[in-house]
């Protein structure tokens, strides 16, 4: 398998992507900072704006330049060139005139520049996980075929009584959520990581609520996003929690983030593990997301902990859960676009 | 490094009524260095710890010193009364971490001219549009190769198998999917993401611990 992935396939002679093509060949040394100067200087030139370089103006020319003539002349004010609007501070209501521009705005509260890079795990799947999920798990369809009748999910009521008309249809027995069906994959449904989710308990920060500010700082440290608190749902008296307690830090990351966290699992922290058998198959909710957890000692192996590891104190570090939101829409399909991503699986699958 | 220590006992006695409340935004003083001369200016020693001439609060020269040691005192009395264990340091470095991140922090919206504006919008516009023909050239990439397959399989499913096999073997043997769904379903060698710089071999299978 690995063999093959090394050779040229037709594929990859296609124009795929400008900022997922290899300039990499084997056996050509690259000098980055050269050929990066060569490859960018007529570039360069080009965006370059020099007045010196503009040709010079003829006396014509000269007499023609009249820019106050046609400011004077101009019927109507420019708007000012300085800036002049300011984005408001809180959001009035869908329906008050006075709303917030679009984040992608520079101008907005909420814009962030970016993106800055194109994760490699990111940039694996676009050209090479896709395409083989695709084709690995694709079920032929004989044209003609009619399709399979939808089983019923939500029941009908027996009509015994006349109020029965028009009512809508009941939930199903025995689960509170309707569960989802699984879509088949196909070019437009390729399952994909969309989110990742880490969630801290931290019972003890009932006591001392320095424990809170180890895992708020921690989980800051492993997303780059700010930890919310999460707090106690229920009374417990053996394990001494009241509801409404500050009991746990969650935070979720999306996208690029997303990606580059998991290359961090999966490349940096899962090979360290001492016995590590993989992540056990009987994890996931039945639609597409799966979770595991990392333990006090995992966490520290994480780069971004393990450099300031001095930071925090030692006794109080704590373990997350890891849940991976994809849009795969089993437990299976999850399962498979993860095991492509290089995380394993072990124990009894539960479909 | 017994110093240090003492500097660092010093701001950990500095920042002995600490609000309970752990949300970033509360009125926390940000750096270290503002808090210190509230108390004596360029001083982190704790008073307790300070030689007996040292210049403490408000005092302007050396004359007032020994005048303020009186008053000095009371604080020290007080530190008795109510014992408490000196702050961590590494609590006192993680929630500067945070007061960094607090809302009262957040930086203001950015501020353009026009033609800067538009400039910006101009670059945006073609970003945003570079990035639909990657998109789409990547979907039509994928629809083709599906129908590629349909084709195939169509094909496979109409021809008569190897030697004196029916027609549409090889179509049932390759629907079986016989593995796909396991938990080897890929296998781990295939897991690997692109570098710029591929390692020349790919797996070492006799890698062992």
């Amino acid at each position: 398998m690995a063999s093959l992935r090394g050779l040229s396939r037709p594929a990859r002679s296609l124009p795929l992507s400008q900022l997922s093509r290899q300039t990499f060949t084997a056996g050509s040394i690259r000098c980055a900072s050269s050929q990066a100067a060569e490859a960018a200087a007529p570039v360069l030139n080009e965006l370059e704006q020099s007045t010196l370089m503009a040709p010079q103006l003829s006396p014509e020319e000269k007499k023609e330049f009249r820019p106050w003539k046609r400011g004077a002349d101009r019927k109507f004010q420019l708007p000012g060139g300085r800036y002049q609007f300011h984005p408001p501070k809180y959001q009035r209501g869908p329906l008050h005139p006075i709303q917030s521009p679009p984040s992608s705005d520079p101008v907005a509260r909420d814009f962030v520049p970016g993106p800055f890079n194109l994760p490699r795990l990111k940039q694996t799947y676009h050209s090479t996980i896709a395409p083989d999920l695709m084709t690995l798990t694709y079920m032929h369809v004989p044209p003609g075929t009619p399709p399979k009748p939808a089983p019923e999910r939500l029941r009908a009521w027996d009509g015994s009584s006349p109020y029965h008309k028009n009512r809508p249809l009941r939930g199903p027995m025995g689960n509170s959520a309707l569960p989802l069906m699984e879509r088949h994959i196909n070019f437009r449904n390729i399952p994909e990581i969309k989110e990742v989710t880490l969630a801290s308990y931290v019972p003890d920060a009932i006591k001392d609520p320095d424990h809170l500010l180890v895992a708020r700082s921690v989980l800051l440290a492993l997303t780059g996003t700010t930890p919310e608190i999460t707090h106690t749902k229920s009374n417990v008296v053996q394990w001494g929690i009241k509801a409404g307690e500050k009991a746990g830090v969650k935070t979720t990351i999306y996208g690029n983030a997303a990606y580059e966290f998991l290359d961090r699992c999966v490349h940096m922290v899962f090979p360290r593990i001492k016995d590590w058998r993989g992540i056990r198959a009987t994890t996931g909710d039945d639609s597409g997301n799966l979770s595991w957890g990392f333990t006090p000692e995992e966490i520290k192996l994480f780069p971004e902990v393990e450099v300031n590891y001095w930071l925090y104190p030692a006794k109080m570090v704590p373990g997350c859960r890891v849940y991976v939101k994809t849009s795969a829409t089993s437990d299976r399909q999850a399962r498979l676009l993860l095991q492509a991503f290089g995380v394993p699986f072990y124990g009894t699958v539960r479909d | 490094m017994s110093s240090s220590l003492r500097s660092f006992g010093g701001l950990a006695s500095r920042l002995l009524a600490r609000p309970t409340a752990l949300t970033p935004s509360t009125a926390y003083a940000p750096t270290v260095q503002c808090l210190a001369p509230l108390t004596r200016a360029f001083s982190t020693t704790p008073r307790d710890l300070a030689p007996p001439g040292a210049k403490s609060k408000a005092s302007g020269g050396k004359g007032g010193a020994a005048k303020n040691a009186k008053g000095g005192a009371k604080p020290q009395r007080k530190a008795k009364k109510g014992p408490e264990a000196p702050r961590d340091p590494k609590m006192i470095s993680m929630l500067s971490q945070f007061a960094v991140l607090s809302p009262k922090r957040i930086p203001p919206p950015l501020r353009m001219g026009r033609n800067r504006y538009l400039r910006h919008w101009t670059i945006h516009r073609a970003w945003l549009l570079f990035r639909r023909r990657e998109r789409e050239a990547r979907e039509r990439n994928l629809m083709r190769q599906y129908q590629s397959m349909n084709a195939a399989c169509e094909e496979l499913r109409l021809t008569s198998g190897p030697g004196t096999r029916e027609e549409g073997y090889l179509f049932r043997v390759a629907m079986e999917k016989k593995g796909v769904w396991g938990l080897n379903g890929i296998p781990i060698e295939y897991a690997r993401a692109q570098t710029e710089t591929p390692a020349k071999v790919a797996w070492n299978h006799d890698w062992k611990r």
